[in-house]
């Protein structure tokens, strides 16, 4: 096991920024889709799909 | 046992709820595995330094970006031919992450031409090509939020997915095609990896890490279309009634 330098040989902002850059990204989805799902709950008509949408068919697949 | 009954948005949603905790939690230690394996143990690179660690992300990040179109192509076209909502709706979910990808590609991909090259963009193949997939998933995700009917909707997105999925062999093959500044691929299914086994494991671990985050949030994000669109389409019955 090596102990990375932490400089990565003098490309320090590349390297870190690339994940810096990529952390961001994926936290904003998570964040996003979080906030999304909450923003859903609260709705007053809202209610989890638990049961199968009966119009016609007891498996309907299709709109 | 029948899986058919899957194909319902309905029955999908609690399904879906219980896998997601069986990809979130492996993609989480994948990605902690990789990144140790890929900084502690894979040596520096004797041509470009610590700057080639931007690999262990840049290349699992394009590899999913393109996948990522290419299955909601798959799902979008089966959408539109066999009118399978729960299809249409996991290619809308798809699309935002595949976007994320693409742009987490392009991005570290300026950030390592840097360094490497000297500049960070040209207007080479791989690149323009890489750039146009952006755009593809901008386009799918625009189209989709500009028509409020979802059916019109998901079969004006599955034109464009289906029409788009050529740009993917376009990317992949450009290196070969033409004279890029892209350097070529290093890992290739039928021959034996140029890199050390270390930086492999490294890539691979970090490339099912971001396979399984990508299962998990296109799963959370699929619950919440299935929400939408049957809150939605219940608004429009009430109002209708």
């Amino acid at each position: 096991m090596n102990w990375p330098d932490l400089s990565m040989g003098k490309y320090a902002f590349y390297v870190w920024g690339s994940y810096l850059v990529s952390l961001i990204l994926i936290v904003w989805e998570v964040v996003s889709l979080r906030l999304r799902k909450k923003a859903l709950m609260q709705q007053p008509s809202s209610r989890p799909v638990s049961t199968p949408v009966l119009r016609g068919s007891v498996n309907e697949t299709t709109s | 046992m029948n899986l058919y009954k899957y194909a319902s948005p309905a029955m999908f949603y609690p399904l879906a709820g219980k896998l997601i905790p069986w990809f979130a939690i492996p993609a989480a230690i994948l990605f902690a595995t990789g990144m140790f394996v890929g900084f502690f143990i894979a040596p520096t690179d004797a041509q470009q330094g610590d700057a080639y660690r931007i690999i262990f992300i840049h290349v699992p990040a394009a590899w999913m970006g393109m996948l990522l179109y290419v299955l909601m192509a798959i799902y979008a076209g089966i959408g539109w031919a066999f009118n399978a909502r729960l299809s249409s709706m996991m290619a809308s979910s798809l699309a935002v992450t595949g976007a994320m990808f693409t742009a987490i590609s392009l991005i570290t991909g300026a950030l390592w031409g840097k360094p490497t090259w000297g500049t960070w963009w040209v207007w080479d193949a791989r690149m323009t090509s890489t750039l146009i997939l952006m755009f593809l998933y901008m386009g799918f995700i625009s189209l989709q939020a500009a028509i409020d009917d979802p059916r019109r909707a998901d079969r004006a997105g599955a034109v464009l997915a289906l029409v788009g999925v050529i740009n993917v062999p376009i990317i992949y093959f450009s290196v070969q095609w033409w004279n890029t500044l892209h350097q070529g691929a290093t890992i290739r299914i039928l021959q034996k990896p140029t890199i050390r086994g270390s930086m492999l494991a490294a890539l691979l671990i970090m490339l099912a890490a971001c396979w399984l985050y990508s299962v998990a949030v296109v799963l959370i994000r699929l619950r919440c279309i299935i929400l939408e669109r049957e809150q939605n389409a219940s608004r429009f019955a009430e109002a209708g009634a």
